[in-house]
């Protein structure tokens, strides 16, 4: 069986069809310029290449997975000369095949000839700049989410901090977007508002669109990388030029072009890495995967749903060191270098770049701004433009203060006329992360003591003082009672109730000190500053603990956050640390307090909870409908699209929809596939064969990565409480439209049965169908005047409101 | 012969290249083989205890011990008891056999209903609330706690078997019926009318069935093959119709049989018509049969419940047809034009109403209103609910033609203020993106379009009738095809805190049906009886078994899913191996006693260790394969994965699907995982105390096998000093929470504190910690 004169066959024992470029593997004599001149027509065009080396194995007669005698011979042959590729021989093959490096061409002929495998590629992204640009700043009007984003640009030209749930890396770029572009970051961004001459809104889209142009050729890399045949890789760039919803969401100043742009380079740098798999830590091995990990970081930087993309590379690489772990020929340095290796590319320099566009945030965003509240208040004092300074130091008795919580992501104590529905039905008491008047607390006596008196001595608030906090606007008594909370069912409700004069014991709230971050130990000082003594407060009938820790209140509370009074002392618990933020005091002499850096570690995280709790919130509304929202299971047939503007007749319209039958595919593509894996594995336990082992690997591998990659970014919106958008599904798609294109390759383009003729056939209506349905639909994307019912034909769907019904 | 394609098509190494005839695979058991350390010879120690006498003596020892443990004062309390109040009351319903509806299928609550019966409760007490003494409604509630008490003590015996059956020794095997003879939460759970010992029984029952007919897979389509195979079925299909959950015993055991299957593909092993044999017999005994069996219960289900009850609104109008005494059957009237109504919406029953008061011009939100008459929900009878129908086509004088039918297009006449309803683009007062309803003045006729209705009846036919009660319809406008809706939201003081009525865009919105509750007036016909009064009782009408399964399995799996409101002693599942958070039950004040379900933390503890042991066995074992190093011999480390893998695929069925569920979720939904956690627990400490022996064979030897040596596990001395201690600590603990699990007797505030092993435990009547303070 075995067969080793046959690994290294003499080129000359070839038969006619059976050129050169089949035996790619065999290294070629790189050395001998002149031959290579000589063969010039036999250029190693990867795709060429590709194309032959999957039919490697000639044609079997019958045609359908069975093999005569010969056939199997030259396969188990060609088996053979696979395995001496590589070292290892696992299951991580099937990427592009390897190709030696061509000679420094001699001359400009033999340079374009060597570089024409670049020519589609080119061409695509010229035509990817005319979509992308193509009457983009038709509409002069604030888009959809232009009008959050372009705000937040906006904030980073002012510098004010402001507060957001993303994270900060694609607004920074809109920022830089509106810098480069000359904008002053004076327009506000209402939505629907027209731009004013001032802002130049067309360079800002269209340096928005720059994202959007290089998803065509990176698509089109993509699919060369992992080892598309050439007709699939046009099929790849064709789609991602042609889908209209990433066209549109391409075009505004928004973040889902950079979202796009990084899942893009993510998996385009993926793919290059496995190619590298034999090649370890050559330079060209460090380069792809620290780019992975760059890009891995940048992706998470703009939008959470990052972290999918993240997730795939994840799982890729614990399959890859699977594999290098059961190779026992591997030194165990080697061993160690690639778990290194990728430590450091895949976790510490993605969580470096992650927390670098962080440091960015703080250092452009030095002013106070709106968005001031959600940080803690050392941070805020920092901040140009902050008053905290100025407030008096010593709370006494009269004093008006917004409490602060302490823990991460905690808000200022905050109260409101609404009741609780549940339980007492008395006044809310929650924590809020914006500056109001109703976060302002008065400290009075108990009511067993003399009213506060204003013209009396002052009388200092000390550890261990049993006050009532007063709420400012409304006169009710901060008040808790053994009825459970709305949401942390064991800990009590704590709430407003009485008024000036009426109140019970129940209103008692005993002062008890942590520390102080300036002054350090509690016994080391006497009176209670402003801003660095941490406080606790302890029911005084109860003995619960008043807490704030980030459970959010349903839409009767606002989504804030709850108040609860925890009956259990866990004196370490944060959540429990209060601090006074704002203090007014008429009778006190305004501060002047330095204070300490707000380490950088440590506003880090307190933003990131933050952002966390605001996104939590951030469910639907089961009272409210929200038409623009979709459900994840409308996403894959594209039940919904969405108006992004106004649907006046005089207004350009833009509607966010795929094209249909690109989406429509890739999703038939996902049940395809699972359907032929599922064949497969059948007919292999029964031991038919139906490919050889290198093409079973690259259609593992090639599924592998589209499949789980897509399943990745669509099954969490599933199990996600948060409301979402047909958007969402954006990155999503492109795994399974390399999943599409990667099945047509499978059973067309690579088909062994078929013919050229047949193969073009098919390539020309796909490309037909894919190309007519975006004109027939580059409209949505593009804009469309006047009213919309007088254009024919755009509803595809009943359930799409593109019509004015 | 064999087709010729297919042998062609098989290519590789192995013998099916040499030759086109299949030789007979022959068949191995994996679990024997060298490696094992062969002890040949057991212990006399282990000899004894392994005996079928010594295993009988134990077997009665336990089982009298879990009849003991769960008997003990099962009439205290003689109150109900947690959820009781829903159980009893099903009980109650079967035996007055009036129509109920539950998200439960029906076996483990015809059971209650059976033994209700027995012991002769006549149905009449209604379990409303927890507290309610039995003793003064002279309930035999002591008969209906037996059956769970049964079926849970008989659990602990099976649980014995099945880890006798897997080949484990007894020592080994009656640890595991310890750990769930000595568990509070199992005992709790047993004693009170309550699905999951039922539950618990089957399941255990179906992994016990299923190991034996796993035992005759070397004799396969044998009689004791196809007996275990279909007895296995049928458990199963009991399982599950005990209790929602139990679907997850299906899934497991489906997992097991589909391993089992691709396996049996495997070419070397059997011929396609092997394998065929091999899955039409199991699609036979693991699908047809549980179905069959699964689907009688629900044929038993309708067959008891024949009188209308409280689950009629939950049914279609054609089910509820079919129970005597339901008011559709007794009141459906054909409704005709000129007719005056009552309209009431389905979902939150209000009466559509109308009033001389209006719209506000201004909102608080600065919104502008039409300034018309209100159109609002009202919850009670009044004459402003009055509606009359009028048409909109021309009418004969008398005869059919004067139905209102599917379709057809009306106008709806508020009686009192002589306006018609109409609606128009004008937004609704609490919803912006929804139209206002309002109603227009009879004589002005300016508005005639906006008045106009088309009738859209539920699941017709063309023409069909419009019926009072039982013909739900949307009312869609036809100028703006939007939907009568309303939904629980009230306006405010202007509207007498009235429901909100607006119109729906999504025309086909499911929660916009209307249903008319009663024909108040009609025009005199001198053809037709008097419609507005009652009419004679009429005969139930028939329908379809399976329609009528049909329509009650996607009510429950509806509800199933909307059981999300919040509950103060549900707890997430990641809390519950770890006996994190337990429910409380039952209380009583006056005594200082209460129920509190939390179980036996040694048991808890030991059985999620031998889970992480387990994991890591499994972990080390694939590391070190992988580096080419064989730490476990061949036939053990295959009784791990096969046997023990088993277990842990129990376990995980039972236990992660609850992690995507967002229904309130209680500790007691882990019960069966914990079962399957006992077993796992045993098989691991047969592991650790075995030195690489096993008992071999423990199936049933095939006829073409090679006969091999008989091997034994030897566990030595140390098996029964580890059973002694585990035994000691687990009745320790056992007694020492047991106050909490049979509710006396009371204690106070200090012991309380003291049996608060965990600090998340939340039991009532503590002492306060910081009354010092």
């Amino acid at each position: 069986m075995h067969r080793p004169s046959q690994v290294a066959i003499p080129v000359g024992d070839l038969r006619e069809e059976d050129s050169l470029s089949d035996f790619e593997e065999v290294p070629y004599p790189t050395h001998t310029t002149n031959s290579w001149t000589v063969n010039q027509e036999e250029l190693p065009l990867h795709y060429m290449t590709e194309e032959k080396a999957r039919r490697r194995v000639p044609k079997a007669p019958a045609g359908n997975g069975l093999h005569d005698d010969k056939a199997e011979a030259f396969d188990d042959g060609g088996r053979d000369a696979y395995n001496k590729i590589g070292s290892v021989k696992g299951n991580m093959g099937g990427g592009r095949l390897r190709r030696p490096p061509p000679p420094p061409p001699a001359t400009f002929t033999e340079f374009l000839q060597q570089n024409l495998e670049h020519i589609p590629p080119v061409v695509y992204t010229l035509l990817s700049c005319w979509t992308r640009f193509h009457k983009i700043g038709k509409s002069p009007y604030v888009i959809w989410d232009e009008a959050h984003f372009g705000k937040f640009g906006s904030h980073y030209l002012k510098r004010e901090f402001y507060f957001d749930v993303h994270p900060p890396l694609g607004k920074m770029l809109v920022g830089l977007a509106g810098l480069l572009s000359g904008y002053d970051g004076s327009f506000e961004f209402k939505s629907g508002e027209q731009y004013p001459d001032t802002v130049p809104y067309v360079a800002m889209r269209v340096l928005m669109a720059m994202f959007g142009v290089v998803m065509v050729p990176l698509g089109w890399y993509t699919a060369v990388e992992l080892g598309m045949s050439w007709w699939a890789c046009h099929l790849v760039a064709i789609m991602v030029l042609c889908d209209v919803a990433w066209l549109c969401i391409s075009r505004f100043i928004l973040l889902d072009s950079m979202l796009l742009c990084f899942t893009f380079t993510t998996v385009f740098a993926l793919t290059k890495f496995h190619n590298q798999q034999y090649q370890s830590f050559t330079f060209d091995w460090w380069l792809w995967l620290a780019f992975t990990g760059l890009s891995i970081g940048c992706v998470m930087s703009v939008k959470w749903i990052g972290l999918f993309v993240t997730a795939l590379v994840g799982l890729y690489t614990i399959e890859d060191l699977w594999e290098k772990f059961g190779d026992v020929r591997m030194s165990v340095q080697d061993q160690l270098r690639h778990w290194g290796a990728r430590i450091a590319c895949l976790i510490v320099l993605p969580i470096l770049v992650y927390m670098a566009s962080f440091k960015m945030h703080f250092l452009v965003l030095n002013h106070s701004g709106p968005g001031d509240s959600q940080m803690s208040s050392l941070f805020q004092a920092n901040l140009v433009g902050n008053d905290f300074a100025k407030n008096p130091l010593d709370i006494a008795y009269g004093s008006k203060l917004t409490l602060k919580n302490m823990g991460w992501g905690g808000g200022l104590l905050h109260s409101h006329v609404q009741t609780y529905p549940v339980g007492s039905n008395q006044q809310q008491v929650t924590c809020y992360h914006y500056k109001d008047d109703n976060n302002d607390w008065i400290i009075v006596p108990r009511w067993d003591e003399p009213e506060y008196d204003p013209d009396g001595p002052l009388r200092f608030l000390q550890d261990g003082d049993v006050i009532r906090l007063q709420h400012a606007s409304t006169t009710r008594n901060l008040h808790s009672h053994t009825i459970p909370a709305p949401i942390s069912k064991l800990n009590n409700e704590v709430s407003c109730y009485g008024n000036a004069t009426i109140g019970d014991f129940h209103d008692y709230w005993v002062v008890e000190v942590v520390d102080d971050i300036k002054r350090g130990r509690k016994d080391r000082f006497e009176n209670i500053h402003s801003l660095t003594t941490r406080l606790r407060f302890k029911h005084e009938d109860s003995g619960c603990y008043l807490r704030a820790a980030n459970a959010i209140l349903p839409q009767w509370g606002f989504k804030q956050v709850e108040v609860s009074c925890d009956k259990e002392n866990n004196p370490n618990d944060i959540h429990t640390y209060w601090n006074v933020e704002s203090h007014w005091n008429d009778r006190l002499p305004a501060g002047d307090a330095k204070f300490y850096k707000s380490p950088f570690l440590r506003d880090f995280i307190h933003l990131n909870v933050a952002m966390w709790t605001s996104n939590n919130a951030l469910i639907p509304d089961p009272d409210k409908e929200d038409i623009l929202a979709s459900k994840p299971t409308d996403w894959p047939w594209l039940r919904l699209g969405l108006r992004m503007c106004g649907w006046g007749d005089t207004q350009t319209k833009y509607y966010l929809l795929g094209t249909p039958v690109i989406w429509w595919g890739s999703t038939a593509s996902l049940f395809v596939f699972l359907t032929a894996l599922g064949v497969y594995l059948l007919r292999q336990q029964r031991k038919y064969v139906d490919m050889e082992p290198r093409e079973w690997e690259h259609f593992l591998y090639v599924g592998k990565i589209a499949f789980v990659g897509w399943f990745l970014h669509y099954f969490p919106f599933m199990i996600m409480g948060r409301v979402t958008y047909v958007h969402h599904y954006l990155p999503t798609l492109y795994f399974s439209v390399l999943l599409l294109a990667h099945l047509l390759d499978h059973f067309i383009f690579s088909s062994r049965r078929l013919s050229e003729q047949t193969k073009r056939i098919a390539f020309g209506v796909c490309t037909f169908i894919i190309v007519g349905t975006f004109w027939w639909f580059r409209g949505v994307a593009f804009g469309i005047d006047g009213p919309i019912n007088d254009y024919w034909g755009l509803g595809w769907r009943e359930s799409w409101n593109i019509y004015n019904l | 012969m064999a087709s010729q394609s297919q042998l062609r098509g098989r290519k590789g190494k192995g013998p099916a290249l040499s030759g086109p005839s299949l030789e007979p695979y022959e068949e191995e058991d994996d679990h024997a083989g060298s490696g094992v350390n062969q002890s040949r010879r057991q212990s006399s120690l282990e000899r004894t205890l392994n005996s079928d006498k010594a295993s009988i003596a134990i077997v009665g020892v336990l089982t009298a011990l879990a009849f003991i443990t769960r008997f003990y004062k099962i009439n205290h309390p003689d109150q109900v008891v947690f959820d009781e109040v829903h159980f009893g009351k099903f009980a109650a319903h079967y035996i007055q056999r009036e129509y109920y509806f539950d998200v439960h299928p029906p076996f483990a609550k015809l059971l209650f209903g059976l033994a209700g019966w027995f012991v002769g409760f006549d149905g009449h007490f209604q379990f409303e609330n927890i507290g309610d003494s039995y003793t003064t409604a002279h309930v035999p509630y002591v008969g209906m706690r037996a059956l769970p008490a049964i079926l849970g003590s008989l659990t602990v015996p099976i649980v014995y078997a099945i880890m006798k059956e897997s080949g484990y020794s007894s020592v080994v095997s009656a640890f595991s019926a310890i750990l769930i003879l000595f568990d509070n939460a199992h005992v709790a759970q047993s004693r009170l009318i309550l699905l999951d010992a039922t539950l618990i029984f089957f399941m255990c029952l179906t992994i016990y069935s299923y190991i034996r007919f796993r035992k005759y897979r070397f004799k396969e389509f044998s009689q004791e093959w196809w007996g275990w195979m279909i007895a296995t079925g049928v458990f199963m299909a009991c399982t599950w119709a005990s209790k929602v959950n139990g679907i997850l015993t299906v899934v497991c055991i489906g997992c097991a049989v589909l391993v089992d299957l691709w396996d049996l593909l495997d070419y070397r092993k059997s011929s396609m018509e092997r394998f065929r044999n091999h899955f039409f017999a199991r699609a036979v005994g693991f699908i047809l049969v549980p179905l069959i069996v699964y689907l009688s219960f629900f044929w038993m289900h309708f067959a008891v419940l024949t009188n209308s009850g409280p689950g009629d609104s939950f049914m279609s109008p054609a089910f509820q047809e079919t129970l005597r005494g339901n008011e559709l059957l007794l009141n459906s009237q054909e409704i005709r034009y000129f007719d005056t109504v009552t309209i009431k919406h389905k979902n939150t029953k209000v009466f559509l109403h109308s009033h001389e008061d209006r719209y506000p011009l201004k909102y608080e939100d600065g919104r502008i209103s039409s300034q018309g008459q209100q159109v609002t929900g009202y919850g009670h009878p009044d004459s402003n609910n009055h509606w009359q129908i009028i048409p909109t086509k021309a009418l004969p004088e008398t005869g059919r033609a004067r139905v209102v039918r599917h379709d057809d297009i009306v106008q709806l006449l508020h009686v009192n203020t002589e306006s018609y309803l109409l609606t128009h683009d004008v937004a609704s007062p609490l919803m912006p993106t929804n139209q206002e309803f309002t109603a227009w003045p009879k004589d002005d006729l300016s508005r005639y379009n906006d008045t106009l209705f088309q009738l859209h009846l539920v699941d017709a036919h063309e023409g069909e009738a419009w019926k009072s009660k039982s013909g739900h319809f949307r009312l869609v406008h036809v100028p703006t095809k939007v939907s009568m809706w309303t939904y629980q939201n009230q306006l405010p003081d202007w509207a007498f805190k009235q429901q909100e009525i607006n119109g729906n865009k999504n025309a086909a919105e499911k929660t916009a049906t209307w249903y008319v509750d009663e024909i108040v007036d009609s025009e005199s016909d001198p053809s037709l009886p008097d419609r507005t009064g009652d009419t004679p009782p009429q005969e139930p009408k028939k329908m379809n078994f399976f329609k009528k399964f049909a329509e009650l399995q996607i009510l429950m799996l509806q509800h199933n899913a909307g059981l999300t409101a919040s509950h103060p002693y549900a707890s997430s599942p990641i809390n519950w191996p770890f006996l994190l958070s337990g429910i409380s039950f039952w209380t009583n004040a006056d005594e200082q006693k209460q129920i509190y379900l939390i179980g036996n933390i040694v048991s808890w503890w030991t059985c999620v260790t031998a889970i992480a042991v387990f994991i890591g066995i499994i972990g080390a074992d694939l590391l070190a394969r992988r580096r080419n190093i064989e730490p476990i011999p061949d036939p053990v480390r295959n009784r791990l994965w096969n046997n023990t893998g088993f277990f842990i695929l129990v376990w995980a069925v039972h236990y992660f699907p609850f992690f995507l569920m967002s229904r309130q979720l209680f500790i007691h939904h882990y019960l069966p995982s914990h079962v399957a956690s006992a077993l796992v627990a045993g098989s691991v400490l047969h592991y650790i105390l075995s030195d690489d022996t096993l008992n071999y064979p423990i199936s049933v030897r095939g006829d073409t096998m090679r006969p091999k040596r008989q091997t034994y596990a030897d566990l030595g001395m140390r098996g029964p000093i580890a059973l002694l201690g585990f035994t000691f600590s687990l009745l320790f603990f056992y007694i020492y929470i047991a106050p909490l699990t049979y509710g006396t007797p009371g204690l106070d505030g200090n012991q309380v504190n003291a049996r608060r092993l965990l600090s998340t435990w939340t039991l009532h009547f503590a002492a306060k910690v910081t009354d010092g303070a």
